[in-house]
């Protein structure tokens, strides 16, 4: 038999294969007439009874295609994570083979390598204009599945991973050279290890949040997390048949069922959720979360289709050049440059665009990308606020803003000058009364009165009145009206006595008497006791969670969340005093639903940053107790991560001064962003700090991790925070960083 | 050099320990709803961090608490007499029948081997803080000891008075005493391994692996 | 809290006054039952009382303290349900779980433990199922067991306190004022090496203290003291007072019932024989003999003044049991108040021994305080008491007095003493069997309460008594007991000299 035959005969068989396992059992009369008719046709070519065994065999091939096409419109989201994860999808390499013209590893080689799943290359794209011929240079920046290749490890990237792709990115923001990256992940890999994946994430967004240089991600597989690690982009190109969402379906599905560890959920109960999280391209670009989507071939894209990688070229090509456009000062320039390139009969290789940019054109193009990802999602939270009132507030907002850039831009500036005059004023008035009073002054020394004075001053009573005198908290826990005892979780190893409700959550503040240990307490706790008696204003809580994915069920557990917290969303934002320092804080409440962060967190969040760079006053993130990102919001949830981060490095950029307090348990998508990239990150001794907590970890990596691995004491030994502080200090601790870090004004800068 | 073999097999000879599980506190008893003869598991999982089988719930103060099997072994002995009602502090509850894992079998083996640092006196024994806090960031292997050093505080009369060590320089290999616990004259304190003397240690140790077969 | 507080207490005392006005002829003793939160000597004392009063009592005790003579004498006079093992004498749960089903009304704590703590009296008064704390209310126990706030109280009642601060200092350049007037204060006193003492003031036990003898080293030490409060307590305010060297150490013996308004004084006590870390030896009542011995200042006008002083303050906060007001008395004569002890002391006895009620000796104070803690009216007044003669407080120890006072562990094999009318013995040592001394607690042996027409007799009679002693032991390494016998017959000598 011919070799040619044989190998065609081969790749019918794995495209057999790959259907049969995509589809995971569904459609079994198509693939059992193609496996029967492959069969059939392999056994009369293996017996050499066929005349024209190209020509029989192009008809054998011309039937999986019309199969194909015809199954295609049958593929279920569920189908899509299947094609995604599977060995014979492209991969990373095989774009930078066959999309790119030439290129270098420069991230480490095959097992060889810092994080294997991340690969890093220095490649060119050559364009022809007339005989001219360009060439372009890009940093290809993605995560690697290598075909199933076990060391790749799926693609799921180790926070050093990451920090070699940060690295990278900034190496190309020194060169001026754009970036691609290539989204194949199913999440980043778990681990604590400095630099830790949550606080390497963030680090991460936070970075290309201001990146100097053109930005293009193409997503097949976006995993949450491990996604925004490179994925905070001007362009965002989406696979048709990838996925892009919040968590994987199965993981969806273990939280939905409320599975145990070792449990596994039933497939219907994953297919659910991969229907209901909205994963697939089309959802992402009706949600605005994507900019185009590449069509791929039937079921999916495999390192054979290589009318595809053209057409990806294309694709990516022309993102490139639309985002170089884009920053163009004149509007006719730009408008007419991005008609021709938006037109799909154009060559984009015989167009040329240069990929270098002015520093002006640098800056336009940081601005556009974060007022882009501040605009996203805005419409998949509630706003309750009446009409009038979001419109008076715009109308304030503008009203407002030249009479604080005066006060602040201006006055400030010059009222230094001011201050050291009435300074020096004041001196020179001293000096003259000191001489004017002398002569009185020696008289009056001489009196005896004044020795009786220093003796009432030692044995009488004394006046009184500061802050210390006042020891009492102005909020209890609820539950220190129930009359038991409590036993400390450190009592085996410390030999703590059993603590008595009504003392612990009153006048302990839920601390352990003992050894120290700290019990969970309310927010309200903190609300109450940390600022000053009535000093908080609450703005914006009509800023409703909802159910933008009209996720089954989900909307009556949102209602029972408020019911029960009395709050309309996770997150509540307000101003507040310490020590009559008014300060900026949102915070996550740990009682609401996990604390996890949706849209309406998010989008609340973004306000209270830009309140905060308003007003000039110092912004603290507290996090009461953090989930993560909610996944009933699905790609609404997981897009909070660089939108808020864009606000908190507008705010810190701005010259804030941008705090961050955990206290309970605060894990993986919001300290994977918006939290993990402030500088200044404290944490309450009761607090749990990580990227996924334990289960997850075993679920994922099949590690079993010791116990306390995320206590803030590791935590801070790893150098994810800062410092820890005791629940009872956090009001003195608070007032003296905000003295110690902030500058003059309270203002970082 | 101690001869392990003949230690192996006196311990072989009776390797049985009897474990009185006793109240820790006064409180209202109710049993888990063993008998005798049924199988209890120790703490489990890598760091032991899964509490054993749960013997029976002593509630105070509204506070139930679960007693748990210190170790893997058979209930030899349960005081059903005693459900549902209010005993005192040290109440004996059951009496398991354990077999001694190869960790006991080496922990009384090392026991001879090791330079033994004993009480001097019958107190409470607790570690100085700065070695406390080693031990619990690591373990107390990662301690090492000189002569003269102040490694413990020796704690009775209400009065506590350091304690230096004394003995050949090396690293804690084994604690024998726990929280709040009484240690009479002359028990052992610390086993200390002398640099010098961790292969014979480590024989030691490869030897009850080996020859130290837990029975089901 | 300050006593500001006061006019709340004030009220709070009308409401309770005209409850206890009303209650107090149904209160029958014999429906309570205590339970004894102590253990020795004390336990042994506070059931003695009970079962004098009728009232009904549950013991405590450890497994290291199953020899202890309260044990023997809870197992032989007390009812049902009046012994219980527990974990710990420190661990409140198990104190509340014993009293709830042993059915008691109401919880004597002695003295140490959680005599003074007033969370314990306010769990004991605030739980689901109440019990009365035989001591005064949570809050006077909270408002006097904190010195600063015991000071200002003072001040406000014009009763002197020691020369200094009386808030916590936070400011360097005020701290550094204040101790600059107290220098110069001593040296108008006309004081050779004047002392002052910088403290965390939320220290306690003797920790975050040190005394400055040179002003100019005042600064560094005030620092070292600030940071130290700070790691240590998280608070860096700081107490500057004069330090006070040669002094006595005295005690007011007050006694008031549940209404508050009536409080009555049953003398004074001299605590000056002490150890050298400061612990009581010895104790005699009255505080000072001017009738017999010369003193540099009028003894018996600072007698009164102090007697006047504690009352006064006992009134302010409306004290509502028996408590101790404790002075130091300078050469010169100058009282200052220095604590006040919300409990029942050790010496109480001795107080007891010399006094009268309506005529009547053998009055019995821990009895008293039962009886009024418990919510029965005093039913005398300061005009019923009287006193007679001297009373003495030998406390035998099992410790080295030429060693820092070390205690000493072993087994007391003999202890034997003549009994005399004039001698009252308080022990939880077994004599007919030998006892080993517990490692957890002090090794407190015994108290002697003596008594004598006059001081004279009073120390004949002492020394007569130790001279008589028998106490003899061994410890686990064969070497003889060692006690303080010796150190009291050598300063029984000295007792009530300036």
């Amino acid at each position: 038999m011919d070799n040619t035959i044989e190998k065609r005969i081969q790749s019918l068989r794995d495209r057999l294969t790959y259907m049969q396992d995509i589809f995971a059992g569904k459609h079994k009369d198509s693939a059992d007439l193609l496996e029967e008719r492959l069969s059939a046709f392999a056994e009369r070519a293996r017996s050499g009874s066929l005349n024209d065994p190209h020509a029989e065999l192009s008809t054998v091939e011309d039937l999986f295609a019309y199969v194909e096409r015809r199954l295609e419109s049958g593929v279920t989201p569920m189908d899509r994570v299947r094609i995604v994860r599977h060995p014979q999808r492209i991969c990373l390499r095989d774009i930078l083979e066959n999309v790119y013209d030439n290129f270098t590893e420069v991230g480490g080689q095959d097992e060889h390598s810092l994080d294997p799943s991340m690969i890093i290359a220095r490649a060119v794209i050559t364009r022809r204009r007339g005989k001219k011929s360009y060439t372009q240079s890009v940093m290809v920046i993605g995560q690697e599945k290598g075909h199933g290749a076990e060391f790749r490890n799926g693609g799921s990237v180790k926070p050093w991973g990451n920090a070699k792709a940060l690295q990278y990115m900034r190496v190309a923001e020194t060169e001026g050279i754009p970036i691609h990256a290539y989204i194949f992940t199913p999440g980043s890999f778990p681990l604590e290890d400095y630099p830790g994946a949550a606080q390497q994430i963030a680090r991460n967004i936070y970075g290309m949040a201001g990146l100097r240089v053109p930005i293009v991600a193409v997503i097949s597989e976006g995993g949450s997390g491990g996604a925004e690690a490179i994925g905070l982009a001007d362009k965002r190109l989406m696979l048709s048949h990838g996925y892009y969402s919040v968590i994987s379906p199965e993981g969806a599905a273990a939280i939905e069922g409320r599975i145990k560890a070792g449990q596994r959920a039933t497939p219907e109960l994953i297919e659910h959720c991969a229907e209901n999280l909205h994963i697939t391209a089309q959802d992402n670009l009706r949600f605005g979360y994507i900019d185009h989507i590449v069509q791929e071939p039937p079921l999916g894209a495999r390192p054979w289709h290589f009318d595809f990688f053209r057409h990806l070229r294309q694709e990516v090509i022309r993102a490139t050049d639309e985002v170089v456009i884009s920053t163009r000062r004149l509007p006719v320039f730009r408008g007419l440059a991005l008609s021709r390139h938006r037109n799909p009969e154009a060559n984009l290789d015989e167009l040329h665009i240069r990929w270098g940019l002015s520093a002006a054109a640098k800056s336009r193009l940081r601005e556009r990308r974060q007022q882009k990802f501040l605009r996203l999602s805005r419409q998949a939270a509630r706003d309750r606020r009446p009409f009038l009132t979001k419109t008076a507030a715009a109308f304030w907002d503008w009203l407002s803003k030249p009479w604080v850039s005066f006060k602040y831009d201006f006055y400030r500036k010059h009222q230094r000058q001011i201050r050291g005059f009435m300074e020096e004023m004041d001196n020179e008035w001293e000096m003259f009364k000191t001489r004017l009073f002398a002569p009185w002054r020696k008289l009056t020394r001489t009196l005896p009165s004044r020795t009786e004075n220093k003796v009432r001053e030692l044995t009488a009573l004394s006046a009184w009145s500061d802050d210390s005198r006042r020891r009492k908290w102005n909020y209890l826990s609820p539950r220190y009206k129930i009359d038991r005892t409590l036993t400390c979780p450190n009592s085996a190893s410390y030999g703590c006595l059993d603590l008595w409700g009504p003392d612990l959550f009153a006048e302990f503040a839920g601390v352990c008497s003992h050894c120290g240990y700290h019990f969970p307490m309310e927010p309200e706790w903190y609300v109450k006791n940390v600022f000053d008696p009535g000093s908080v204003f609450e703005f914006n809580s009509e800023i409703e969670a909802g159910n933008p994915l009209d996720f089954p069920g989900f909307a009556e557990r949102i209602a029972e969340a408020q019911k029960k917290t009395g709050a309309k969303s996770g997150c509540m934002t307000f101003e507040a005093r310490i020590d009559n320092i008014k300060m900026v804080v949102a915070m996550l409440m740990g009682t609401f639903r996990g604390g996890s962060v949706g849209a309406a967190e998010g989008y609340k969040f973004v306000e209270a940053a830009q309140r905060a760079a308003k007003k000039r006053y110092p912004f603290l993130a507290y996090v009461h107790g953090t989930a993560g990102i909610r996944i009933q919001e699905g790609t609404h949830g997981v897009i909070q991560m660089p939108r808020c981060t864009v606000a908190v490095r507008r705010y810190i950029e701005s010259g804030g001064l941008y705090m961050v307090l955990y206290d309970t348990n605060s894990f993986a998508g919001p300290v994977a962003s918006f939290l993990g990239c402030s500088p200044y990150q404290f944490a309450v001794r009761s607090s749990n700090i990580g990227f996924a907590g334990p289960g997850v970890i075993k679920e994922t990596t099949g590690m079993d991790i010791p116990p306390k691995y995320h206590r803030s004491y590791r935590a801070l030994s790893r150098g994810h925070i800062q410092g820890i502080w005791d629940r009872r200090q956090i009001r003195a601790n608070l007032k003296q960083a905000l003295l110690t870090i902030g500058g003059r004004n309270l203002y970082y800068r | 050099m101690i001869d392990i073999s003949a230690l192996l097999d006196e311990i072989k000879a009776s390797p049985y320990r009897e474990i009185v599980i006793a109240t820790p506190h006064t409180g209202l008893v109710s049993f888990a709803g063993l008998k005798t003869g049924d199988k209890v598991l120790g703490p489990q999982g890598q760091w032991k961090e899964k509490p054993g089988t749960q013997i029976a719930t002593l509630e105070r103060e509204r506070n139930p608490k679960p007693i748990c099997a210190p170790e893997k072994g058979e209930i030899s002995v349960l005081h059903s007499e005693l459900e549902g009602r209010f005993v005192e502090a040290g109440t004996p509850l059951a009496v398991l029948r354990h077999m001694l894992t190869r960790e006991e079998v080496q922990r009384a083996i090392l026991q001879k081997a090791l330079h033994l640092f004993r009480a001097p006196e019958r107190a409470k024994y607790y570690f100085t803080p700065e070695v406390d806090k080693k031990i619990r960031a690591s373990d107390a292997h990662s301690v090492a000891v000189r002569d003269g050093m102040e490694l413990l505080i020796m704690s009775r009369m209400k009065r506590e008075v350091p304690l230096h060590y004394t003995g050949p320089d090396g690293v804690i290999y084994a604690v024998y005493f726990k929280y709040n616990e009484n240690m009479d004259t002359g028990a052992p304190l610390i086993g200390v391994c002398p640099q010098n003397q961790l292969p014979a240690i480590q024989d030691v140790i490869m030897r009850v692996q080996t020859e130290w077969r837990e029975k089901e | 809290m300050g006593y500001a507080g006061g006019k709340g207490l004030n009220k709070a005392q009308d409401s309770k006054r005209k409850a206890a006005r009303s209650a107090a002829a149904e209160i029958t003793l014999s429906d309570h039952k205590v339970l004894v939160a102590n253990r020795g000597e004390i336990a042994m004392r506070i059931m003695q009382a009970c079962r004098k009063l009728g009232v009904a009592f549950t013991a405590i005790y450890t497994a290291e303290d199953a020899a202890s003579g309260h044990v023997r004498l809870a197992r032989e006079e007390g009812g049902e349900k009046s012994l219980f093992r527990v974990s710990s004498y420190h661990d409140a749960n198990e104190l509340m779980a014993v009293a709830d089903e042993a059915g008691c009304t109401a919880v004597h704590p002695g003295y140490g433990f959680f005599a003074e703590d007033f969370r314990f009296a306010r769990r004991v008064a605030k739980r689901d199922r109440k019990l009365i704390f035989i001591g005064p209310s949570w809050k006077i126990i909270r408002e006097l067991g904190d010195k600063i706030n015991t000071k200002r109280l003072a001040r406000s009642l014009g009763v002197p306190t020691v020369p200094g601060s009386d808030r916590p200092i936070y400011d360097e350049m005020e701290a550094e004022r204040i101790a600059k007037s107290v220098f110069e204060f001593q040296e108008q006193q006309g004081i050779q090496r004047p002392l002052v003492l910088v403290k965390a003031s939320a220290g306690g036990g003797g920790m975050g203290i040190e005394e400055v003898y040179d002003p100019d080293q005042f600064r560094s030490v005030y620092r070292r003291i600030r940071n130290y409060a700070m790691r240590q307590f998280k608070d860096e305010g700081v107490l500057i007072e004069q330090r006070i060297t040669d002094f006595n150490h005295l005690e007011v013996q007050i006694v008031s019932d549940r209404s508050g308004t009536n409080p009555v004084h049953f003398g004074t006590r001299n605590c000056s024989i002490q150890s050298t870390g400061l612990q009581k030896r010895i104790e005699v009542a009255p505080g000072f003999a001017p009738d017999e011995l010369e003193y540099t200042f009028n003894a018996g006008r600072v007698l009164t003044d102090i007697v006047d002083y504690s009352l006064a303050m006992a009134r302010k906060v409306g004290y509502d049991n028996v408590g101790t007001w404790e002075w130091i008395v300078t050469r010169k004569g100058e009282p200052f108040l220095m604590e006040v002890n919300t409990r029942i002391q050790v010496e109480n006895g001795v107080s007891a021994r010399i006094s009268h009620v309506h005529g009547k000796p053998g009055v019995d104070l821990i009895a008293e305080q039962v009886r009024i803690g418990l919510g029965q009216p005093l039913g005398y007044s300061q005009a019923d008491i009287a006193t007679e003669g001297v009373g003495m407080e030998y406390r035998i120890i099992a410790e080295d007095p030429d060693n820092n006072f070390t205690p000493w562990v072993g087994r007391i094999e003999r202890f034997q003493w003549k009994d005399q009318p004039w001698l009252t013995m308080l022990t939880h040592v077994p004599r007919d069997e030998a006892y080993e001394i517990p490692t957890e607690f002090d090794p407190n042996l015994a108290l002697a309460i003596i008594w004598g027409k006059d001081l004279d007799e009073v120390k004949a009679r002492g020394l007569d008594f130790l001279n008589n002693l028998r106490l003899e032991g061994r410890n686990g390494a064969g070497e003889p007991l060692k006690s303080n016998v010796e150190f009291l017959k050598a300063n029984t000598g000295r007792i009530l000299l300036f």
